[in-house]
């Protein structure tokens, strides 16, 4: 029928599989950016998706009710273990003051590929099976036939609607609530934030922690939505993405949406390029690397002298916050 | 504020002050550095804690236990350095740490209230603007509003005119005036002469911890304000008349320009000359371009325009090798920061500047023993009380680390010798062994370029003395024959006999 | 509780806090496996046999070890100046692709002796390296581009590359002739007389020792000598410590963030050549990508607090490790536990690493910060 083959299109395609590969890097993207905004870098990312991956899988598993509870339940699991994960990170440069750079990369080789999460994901004898349930297009309103349109915003999985809550939730949270406005102060100028009575460390803490739980629930897209089984290191360096994805996105979350899903479909595009057989001559690596390769131009361009005060990093991020004995 | 006196560890900051401030005028508190200006402010505004002295608001004795008290009890302070985050608004600053309200900011009502008030006060400031974006002066406009938003009755001003050009300083003065007009307390900290008379009402004097004088402006003149201030029951300073004649010049600056940190021009076309065995004291209150001058001949800092010539050679901008190539010594204002490597040892200091040439290396390699031998060498000629070459920098006293430096400074056997307020934080028999090398060093031909605060001290050593006012040499004068009157005349700003 | 900083650094502190973190780490281990049901007494019973006393395991262990004290080496060297490099991951895939890419050129050239293959190999793995890492050290040092994300960016654009040659073309450094080459992707092997020779010793029971821990054990010793011998290595003390000192002190700062990069990467693609000619004699992009050499010698390099010489001793530890783990994978021995249990021991050191800056002391806060300037012009 005509109204399905317009759907089929490439760029349709392009973009459904965009949202869908994308959806993962937004949730991860925008942890990151809290903590970032409260001046934590957390590099760990990784290892964090990976955990909340293998645990809402297991969770997902184990629980033995009704699709919607079953799922939301390990979405919550997942969210509590990436928090945990990043508990570490906090607790070992907030209070102890640790180097943060060393500390993330201590994180990703504890939880990530080659730790906790294949260690939990063969301990708890996950692989092999595929989930129990999975996130799938929920086809608001019968809408999901509309051309073009439909099967963007009206089938998409209840992850993909929950991110965009987030990024406008987190938005707004940013830029119109006290709390945001403190958290900024505190990433940006932690001296005079503490001076002003903002609690600089529990700020810290708490967006590190909430920035674990998003990693959680990112990585959970995999395992219960994109693969959806359990596989070790199954994230497949998306929790680095994610970290670039902040910068690129000069730490605003509607930018992290446009990002993710630029992203997303740079992974997208190889799959479907040579199902149709276009563009046969370019290796897909080259569209793989496009992410990488754009992450660090922008980041060039964000750190010359004048474009880094307008569009740059919290001034404080990576630096650990001492205040001064008098 | 009555009988107000302050310590800290080797210093009596505040020593008995008697200070009040009305409403509806504008109060300067007048005084060198180190005079003890801030420290008082600091306590009225609940940052220190008086030992002895009691405050009082409107008649009722106030105790402060935190800044937040101070704040509560209408206590307003435009601090030298802003507290402003830089990115985000004014409207965001402005609400920053601030009660109310709670939870959501409410933009469009934030963005009312700053225009409201800065409305009010004549001073439009745009609520959207981020703070990077306003120049110096406006952002002061931001903090003065910010006092006035949370209920401020007495607004003190800390050095308010340091930043700001002629113009805005004409528009702060229009803003002060009004401000007391409306009812509040205004003190202002300064030591600017010209400008207390411009805009004060009533004037206290602090000198060396104690309040000397509250007068009235019509009381007084430029001149003697500027008595009372830097003034003179000292003992005479002694001068030793320099057995030499100066020789070649060795250090000539020519037009030199160089921007400061906040953009600006902090040293603004400057020319002199230094001959060898010649020391030139270089007078003027602490932000006036002395730091920046010292940076720009060395190189650290690289100068817009001009030249700076040594020994008839012109130097690289920008360049400190070159400097040091050429045998110029510097021994900055930052001592531990700049000059030394904290956590190195005291032989890796030593040989900071020399570790490139022989005997310390031979070829590519690093003869550590006889990095060790010097600084031991080094340890003992210059009396620097240390357990040994090894141990880190960072542990030597502030005494014994300016010892070093200028040890390491004089060893290089340098031409010209600049030296940033060699004497600060020193006790006295220290400052005696400063004095003395900086002698030795002028009787031995170097030419010395000699940057400080205390007047005395210039008085003491310098051939010929100039005055930094602003970024610009101001005055040159004859230690013999100028009055204390006449250097801080100039220090201040006022325009020379 | 107050942190008070601490004036000077204890030397004992210095050891005891590695070695103390690597026994917390493995008490931690312990629990965990208990947590989970296994046994901690027979598992490190395993653990250790495969690492270092079993039949063989020395070897063995020398085997991981070698890359690592590579790369740990190369982490230390940038590390130190407080120059992050992260990217000593995809500087070790270039030095891998160089030094096959040169074998093969100069088998196919009819080269036979194996001096000269050892130099082409080594020389070509380091340059390959260093300029890799150049383009994060030059973004750096004149465009003040942060040399983290740049240099984590270009690991996954060398892994791609990697990716590339061996799995999606023809290229040359993929096997093409052989039946098992023909039927999945597969890279060439080097010639015979361009695998590196090692040494056999009676001591220890028997050992074999690659060339390439030779080199890096000398690479090691020459990298502390520079560092605390030469004019070179003060004047990286110096930028490490205070860069407005060095500034001060007319150094250059810019010509030392590059090359010090461009070192650090020179030593990590010297790695990966190694990693080849020692012991994997062709290309293969799975493997490489999956042990994570790079990642793991920063682990080395910060366990060992940046030392080249205790580099060394540490890379021999976690080479251990990683070779049990890689022996031990199975039914009964819990995959994912050497990363487990490098983390748990990196944290160690890292909380451990506070006692060595900050003196604990029991008492009341410290009062609200006060503006640093305003006491000074008081």
């Amino acid at each position: 029928m005509v109204l399905a083959s317009v759907n089929d299109t490439f760029v349709v395609v392009i973009v459904a599989a965009a949202v869908l590969y994308g959806t993962p890097l937004l949730f991860a993207a925008l942890g990151e950016l809290l903590a970032e905004r409260s001046g934590v870098l957390n590099l760990g990312v990784e290892g964090m998706m990976l955990v909340g991956a293998v645990m809402g899988f297991w969770a997902v598993q184990r629980l033995d009710a009704a699709e919607g509870v079953s799922l939301a339940g390990a979405l919550g699991v997942a969210a509590v273990a990436g928090a945990a994960t990043a508990l570490i990170h906090a607790f070992l440069v907030i209070t102890l003051r640790a180097n943060q750079i060393v500390s993330g990369l201590a994180l990703t080789i504890f939880a990530g590929a080659a730790g906790l999460s294949s260690y939990l994901g063969n301990d708890l004898n996950l692989s092999g099976s595929p989930a129990e349930h999975a996130f799938s297009g929920l086809d608001i309103a019968g809408l999901g036939d509309l051309p073009v349109l439909g099967p963007i915003l009206f089938d998409q999985s209840a992850l993909v609607y929950l991110s965009w809550l987030l990024v406008a939730a987190i938005g707004v949270y940013l830029a119109r609530t006290r709390p945001g406005l403190n958290v900024r102060a505190v990433g940006e100028a932690p001296a005079s934030a503490d001076a002003m009575g903002i609690d600089v460390a529990a700020y810290r803490y708490t967006h590190t922690l909430i920035g674990g739980a998003l990693a959680g629930i990112g990585g959970a897209c995999f395992s219960l939505q994109i693969t959806p089984q359990w596989v070790g290191g199954l994230t497949g360096g998306a929790g680095w993405i994610a970290v670039a994805l902040v910068i690129f996105a000069f730490w605003r979350p509607d930018l992290c949406l446009v990002g993710a899903y630029l992203f997303g479909a740079f992974s997208a595009l190889p799959p479907t390029l040579q199902a149709r057989g276009w563009l046969t001559g370019i290796p897909s690596e080259v569209f793989s690397s496009l992410p990488y390769v754009m992450t660090v131009l922008v980041l060039v361009a964000v750190s010359s002298g004048a474009a880094r005060r307008r569009l740059g990093a919290p001034a404080a991020l990576g630096v650990p916050y001492v205040r001064e004995e008098r | 504020m009555r009988g107000i006196t302050k310590r800290f560890p080797g210093v009596l900051a505040n020593d008995g002050v008697n200070f009040e401030a009305a409403a509806g005028e504008v109060h300067a508190l007048l005084g060198e550095n180190g005079a003890g200006k801030t420290t008082l402010m600091n306590v009225l505004t609940g940052l220190y804690r008086p030992d002895e002295g009691e405050i009082e608001i409107q008649g009722e004795p106030v105790d402060f236990q935190s800044p937040r008290d101070a704040l509560d009890a209408g206590i307003g302070m435009v601090h030298q350095h802003f507290r402003l985050v830089e990115t985000l608004t004014v409207a965001e600053n402005m609400t920053l740490g601030w009660h109310t309200p709670r939870f959501w900011l409410g933009v469009r009502a934030g963005r009312r209230q700053v225009r409201d008030v800065s409305g009010a006060l004549r001073m439009p400031i745009d609520p959207e603007a981020r703070v990077w974006q306003l120049s110096v002066g406006e952002q002061q406009r931001v903090e003065i509003v910010k006092a006035v938003f949370r209920g401020s009755r007495v607004l003190i001003l800390d050095e308010p005119t340091a930043v700001l050009t002629p113009q805005e300083v004409e528009q702060l003065f229009e803003t002060l005036r009004l401000m007391a007009r409306e009812g509040h307390a205004v003190i202002v900290i300064t030591h600017k002469l010209h400008e207390v008379m411009a805009v004060a009402d009533r004037i206290t004097v602090l000198r060396g911890g104690k309040a000397v004088a509250t007068v009235s402006v019509s009381e007084v003149t430029l001149r003697s304000l500027a008595g009372l201030m830097v003034g003179r029951e000292i003992a005479e300073a002694r001068r030793v008349e320099p057995q030499h004649s100066p020789g070649e010049l060795v250090l000539q600056v020519a037009n030199l320009t160089a921007t400061g940190d906040r953009g600006g021009f902090a040293v603004r076309d400057v020319s002199f000359g230094i001959r060898a065995g010649e020391i030139v004291g270089v007078a003027g209150v602490a932000g006036n371009g002395q730091r920046e001058l010292a940076e720009t001949i060395y190189g650290i800092r690289r100068a817009a325009t001009g030249i700076v010539r040594v020994d008839g050679k012109r130097l690289r901008r920008g360049d400190p090798r070159a400097a040091i190539a050429a045998g110029v010594a510097h021994v900055p204002e930052d001592r531990l920061g700049t000059g030394l490597a904290p956590s190195l040892s005291i032989a890796s200091n030593v040989s900071l500047k020399t570790y490139r040439f022989p005997p310390i290396s031979r070829g590519p390699l690093l003869l550590v023993r006889r990095m060790r031998e010097r600084a031991l060498a080094l340890i003992r000629r210059y009396d620097v009380k240390a357990p040994g070459p090894d141990v880190p920098v960072r542990n030597l006293s502030g005494g014994n680390l300016q010892k070093l430096v200028l040890g390491r400074e004089f060893d290089g056997e340098p031409r010209l010798l600049v030296a940033a307020q060699p004497t600060r934080g020193l006790d006295v028999g220290a400052i005696e062994t400063v004095h003395t090398y900086l002698r030795e060093a002028a009787a031995a031909g170097v030419a010395v370029l000699l940057f400080s605060e205390d007047l005395d001290e210039i008085r003491a050593l310098a051939d010929r003395i100039v005055v930094m006012y602003e970024g610009a040499l101001v005055g040159e004068l004859d230690p013999a024959s100028a009055s204390v009157e006449d250097i801080g005349l100039l220090m201040a700003g006022g325009r020379p006999r | 509780m107050r942190f008070e900083r601490r004036l000077d650094q204890p030397r004992w502190l210095a050891v005891a806090v590695p070695m103390g973190s690597i026994a917390v780490g493995f008490a931690l281990m312990a629990v965990v496996l208990l947590a989970t049901g296994h046994a901690p007494g027979p598992t490190y019973r395993r653990l250790l046999d495969s690492a270092f006393f079993g039949d063989g395991a020395l070897s063995a262990t020398l085997v991981s070890c070698t890359p690592l004290v590579f790369t740990g080496l190369a982490a230390a060297a940038a590390f130190r100046m407080r120059l992050y490099n992260i990217g000593g991951e995809g500087q070790f895939y270039w030095g891998a692709i160089a030094g096959v890419g040169i074998a093969l050129y100069l088998g196919d050239r009819g080269v036979d002796s194996t001096p000269a293959y050892i130099a082409a190999t080594a020389v070509a793995g380091a340059a390959a390296g260093a300029a890799w890492a150049a383009i994060p050290g030059l973004l750096r040092a004149f465009a003040h581009t942060n040399e983290i994300i740049t240099s984590l960016m270009l690991n996954y654009v060398a892994g791609l590359v990697l990716t590339y040659l061996i799995i999606d073309s023809r290229s040359y450094w993929r096997d093409l002739e052989s039946f098992e080459g023909q039927t999945f992707p597969l890279g060439k092997m080097i010639p015979e007389e361009a695998k590196w020779p090692s040494a056999s010793l009676d001591a220890f029971g028997g050992i074999v020792l690659p060339l390439g821990f030779g080199i890096a054990v000398a690479l090691a010793v020459v990298m502390w000598v520079v560092y605390a011998r030469t004019r070179f290595g003060f004047e990286l003390q110096v930028i490490g410590d205070s860069p407005r000192s060095a500034r001060f002190a007319g150094m250059r700062l810019r010509r030392k963030i590059v090359a010090v990069m461009c070192l650090s990467g020179a030593v990590a693609g010297l790695g990966g050549a190694s990693f080849e000619a020692d012991f994997a004699y062709q290309l293969d992009p799975t493997g490489l990508q999956t042990s994570f050499y790079g990642y793991m010698g920063i682990v080395v390099a910060a366990l060992a607090r940046y030392n080249p010489l205790a580099v060394v001793p540490v890379g021999f530890l976690l080479g251990g490790l990683v070779n049990a783990g890689f022996t031990l994978q199975g039914a009964d021995f819990p995959s994912g536990l050497v990363g487990v249990m490098q983390g748990l021991i990196l944290f160690c050191a890292l909380a451990g690493e506070v006692l060595l800056r900050y003196r604990l002391r029991m008492g009341r806060t410290a009062p609200r910060a006060v503006d640093p300037q305003a006491e000074a012009a008081a």
